[in-house]
């Protein structure tokens, strides 16, 4: 069967180990269109992924059960594609190309396979990391939620996944904008002693592309002291479907998920019903009524989700002592704030409705400009509230500080 | 036989003065334009002669050479018409040179003899040396504008002629001409209901003069606060009101009488670039930026504009005027406007409420893109617009009316005045460091701001001002407050900031 690859890969691949073998067949795959995570699975299970790579590339697809059966839910056009890619593609680059230092590549069924997916109903068959696979042996917890956070939603993430981080959970999220983001630098921001970052960061490309490029810094960190982990072959962008397939991984390496913020239909709802499936624990961090970027969270509280005030709930939720942590983080408590005056207190009552701008809140309070100017930027000094562009939003302190 | 009238040409907004010499001689006949004529004004060839004949003057069957000095600068237009034809006239002999003596004269010609008007009017009347000029009837008010010479406005050739033949010099006397412009209404403030913050942000705007951006979604009424700001400047002062006149003159634009009170001009994000600073032709024709000047340009959908047009402004915005090169003239157009620009932040009309909004983080990034840092920069006031609450639209109270936001505009462009400026915007370093001395509290904030990065060195002087004009439309005097301090900062929004969205 291998007679029919062109020769120089032929010997390449000859010399190649069969665990090898194997992985490369499984990166080639991963790399065809139209063969998404599940087919992936069946193919190298049910297959082999030797036989199902050499099948496809020799136009010989028919041979294979799992590729046959989902190439029938597709256009015709992509069995096209799908067979000028393989046919085109060299696997043992494309092994090559995994093999870099640090980085790790684990099939399914081998004993290097991180054990809490190797469980996965729908684990992947190939699992790209970079980074200490340790992490996953600690308790871990899932912090997700939406991508236009609030500045006191972004701010409880990030000081949940601190907390979290010190009493020795490992966070995974998924690297996106907002609390994504927020959560993995409060995990980072908690160095322990020489000991690796308890930052898990699942991404949905591979995993030398950095998406969303205003991450770099943040993936950077993650790659090199904490865990990512991708089921994308390296060099591969993020499609919009690998997004829901990312969240799926992030629920099965989660011991709980909780959701920060979200809208009611947000991708933080996929990875929630992918929790759901997998039996494990969802919590919700309740948000005022009526802010749009606390509905779906709330309406996940009415639903019977667990309420997540603060990482001791999330750490009585997963069975960790909560006193396993250090001291607080703030050593030094915040300075005693003056007295709020009758116009910042007319303006916090604005901004904790809903985020405004600086004419909204002129409007709403019925004070001048220069009279909400000052009050705002009092408050904004004091911390209690921050602004984004246009925005002015009530901060966790200006929220808890009431 | 030899004549030589003077007339003039317009390249900018400025007049030149062409004399106009004609050589009747014997040759072959025919009639030769000579001194860098353009194609237009060739054509005149035609016209003159189709004119002449139509007033009942017989043509002179002789070899005429028309030169038109000085010949190193093209000439564009139809504007030497006119002089040409007078100038005929008295080459042949129909006219007595004595009786020309001291006389210039604009105007087109049509075939039938009529004298129709030309753009440019004022500025020609102005670069004539003589003191009478002959000027199409129709644009006998604009010419008029021109102090210091006495305008015979004229609708025809022939009546031209009829006057010129005596030595008397009887000119027809026709009734002042209605002027067919529309007056320009400016719709109140009263008018707009829930948006206090930004009537005073446009109040502001007016008496500093601030450049403003206004940013916000579709249907916020950026459009309509905007066409409003007319309204609360004050009348153009002489001179202004004189280059202002010159400057609509010179593009053909009906003016109706001087014009006192400031432009709106509102160019289309189609506009190109030549079309909004000027130049293009050989004639050099004053772009939007100065028919504005003195008024206010407003350029809706600023993150439209292509961004090189919006470069262009750059310059002009800075020094008031605009120099506009080609390889054989320049032109200096005057360009002192009010600056005020609306954008949409995002297509779905939260603009990046955080929390809310439901773009794409790329799109929103995208249209930030689009505008350049320098650009934003010039906007002193980049305040956020929003939708005003249905309850304020539905029998809420009226605003603070026009009249009396333009009284207290007016008070505080006086303050700037004995600031030795027109108003504060123009103060320089030095003088501002004088005009508006800072309170301890005044002082910490701005440090604070400086500190943590929220506040360029650049946009420190900025913030003063606008809090010095804030400080004079409330009629305070002395150090400025944190207030104030706090409201400049806080009507500069940062556009290229996060919106919302963690880095």
């Amino acid at each position: 069967m291998s007679g029919d690859l062109p020769g120089a890969t032929d010997a390449a691949f000859r010399r190649l180990s069969p665990a090898e073998r194997t992985a490369a067949c499984l990166v080639g795959l991963a790399h065809l269109p139209g063969l998404g995570p599940a087919t992936l699975r069946r193919c190298h299970l049910e297959h082999g992924a030797e036989e199902s790579w050499f099948d496809i590339a020799s136009g010989h697809h028919r041979r294979v059960v799992p590729v046959v059966e989902q190439l029938a839910r597709m256009k015709p056009a992509v069995t096209d594609k799908m067979l000028k890619e393989a046919s085109t593609r060299d696997v043992v680059a494309d092994l090559r190309r995994q093999q870099q230092p640090g980085w790790g590549l684990h099939v399914l069924g081998t004993r290097a396979y991180p054990e809490r997916l190797a469980r996965d109903p729908d684990a992947p068959a190939v699992l790209f990391t970079c980074g200490d696979l340790g992490l996953l042996s600690r308790p871990t917890v899932g912090i997700v939620g939406t991508r236009n956070a609030t500045l006191a939603g972004r701010q409880l993430a990030e000081s949940m996944a601190a907390e979290l981080a010190r009493a020795g959970v490992a966070v995974v999220s998924g690297l996106a904008l907002g609390i994504d983001g927020a959560s993995h630098r409060g995990a980072i921001g908690i160095a322990a002693d020489a000991g690796p970052v308890a930052a898990v960061g699942v991404v949905a490309s591979g995993l030398d592309v950095v998406y969303p490029r205003r991450h770099l810094d943040l993936h950077r960190r993650v790659a090199s002291s904490g865990l990512m982990v991708s089921e994308t072959p390296a060099g591969v962008r993020p499609d919009a479907w690998r997004f829901p397939a990312r969240n799926r991984l992030i629920a099965g390496l989660s011991d709980a998920v909780v959701v920060v913020e979200s809208r009611i239909a947000g991708g933080s709802m996929h990875t929630v019903d992918e929790a759901l499936i997998r039996g494990v624990p969802v919590m919700a961090v309740p948000g005022p009524p009526g802010a749009p970027a606390s509905q779906g969270t709330n309406q996940l509280l009415f639903d019977g989700a667990n309420l997540a005030r603060n990482a001791a709930d999330v750490l009585l939720a997963i069975g960790v002592d909560p006193h396993l942590g250090a001291a607080p983080p703030h050593g030094s408590a915040p300075p005693e704030a003056p007295e709020p005056t009758p116009a910042e207190l007319s303006v916090l009552d604005v901004l904790e409705a809903t985020p405004s701008s600086l004419a909204e809140v002129v409007a709403a309070t019925g004070r001048t400009v220069e009279e909400v100017a000052h009050a705002l930027s009092t408050l904004e000094i004091a911390g209690r509230i921050g602004r984004s562009g246009a925005w002015y939003e009530v901060s966790a302190a200006g929220r808890s500080g009431r | 036989m030899l004549a030589s009238i003077p007339s003039a040409i317009v390249i900018g907004v400025d007049g030149i003065p062409v004399t106009v010499e004609v050589h009747v001689g014997n040759g072959i006949p025919g009639l030769t334009i000579v001194g860098l004529p353009d194609a237009s004004c060739r054509e005149a060839r035609d016209r003159v002669r189709a004119a002449v004949m139509a007033a009942g003057i017989t043509w002179p069957n002789r070899k005429i050479t028309i030169n038109l000095a000085p010949s190193d600068t093209r000439k564009v237009g139809s504007g030497l018409d006119l002089a040409m034809a007078v100038g005929v006239l008295v080459a042949c002999g129909e006219l007595k040179a004595d009786n020309v003596a001291g006389l210039a004269f604009v105007g087109e010609l049509g075939l039938d003899g009529t004298v129709r008007p030309v753009p440019g009017v004022v500025p020609r009347v102005d670069a004539v040396a003589e003191d009478h000029v002959v000027v199409p009837w129709r644009s006998s008010a604009d010419a008029a504008l021109v102090s210091g010479r006495t305008v015979h406005g004229v609708r025809t050739l022939r009546e031209v002629f009829d006057a010129l033949a005596q030595e008397s010099r009887l000119w027809p006397l026709h009734p002042v001409p209605e002027p067919d412009v529309v007056e320009q209404v400016v719709a109140d403030l009263a008018d707009v209901r829930g948006q206090d913050a930004l009537c005073d942000a446009l109040e502001l705007s007016a008496a500093g003069g601030h450049h403003l951006l206004m940013i916000g979604p579709p249907g916020a009424g950026k459009t309509m606060l905007a066409s409003r700001l007319p309204g609360l400047l004050p009348d153009l002062d002489a001179r202004t009101a004189m280059e202002t006149s010159r400057v609509h003159s010179a593009a053909g634009l009906t003016l109706g009488g001087l014009v006192t009170r400031p432009p709106f001009r509102a160019p289309h994000h189609s506009t190109t670039m030549v079309a909004l600073v000027g130049g293009g032709s050989e004639s050099m024709r004053p772009g939007e930026v100065s028919l504005a000047s003195g008024g206010v340009l407003f350029l809706d959908e600023l993150g439209e504009f292509p961004p090189a047009v919006l470069d262009a402004l750059r310059q002009p915005l800075e020094e008031g005027v605009i120099r506009v090169s080609r390889a054989r003239f320049s032109a200096v157009l005057p360009a002192r406007v009010l600056m005020v620009a609306a954008m949409n932040p995002c297509p779905c009309g939260e603009a990046g409420r955080p929390g809310a909004c439901r773009c794409p983080d790329g799109l929103l990034a995208r249209y930030r893109r689009r505008l350049s840092g320098p650009l934003l920069d010039r906007f002193d006031l980049r305040v956020h617009v929003d939708r005003p609450a249905v309850a304020a639209l539905l029998g809420g109270e009226p605003g603070t009316p026009t009249a009396q936001r333009a009284e207290r505009v007016l008070l505080a462009r006086e303050r700037a005045r004995e600031r030795g400026v027109e108003v504060n915007s123009q103060l320089g370093g030095a003088q501002l460091e004088e005009a508006a001395p800072l309170h301890i509290d005044a002082e910490n904030l701005l440090k604070g701001a400086l500190t943590s990065g929220r506040l360029s060195a650049r946009g420190l002087s900025r913030i003063r001002r606008v809090a010095l004009t804030l400080a004079d439309l409330g009629g305070h005097r002395g150090p400025l407050l944190a207030p104030q301090i706090a409201a400049a900062m806080a009507l500069r929004v940062d556009v290229t900031g996060t919106n919302g969205i963690a880095a």
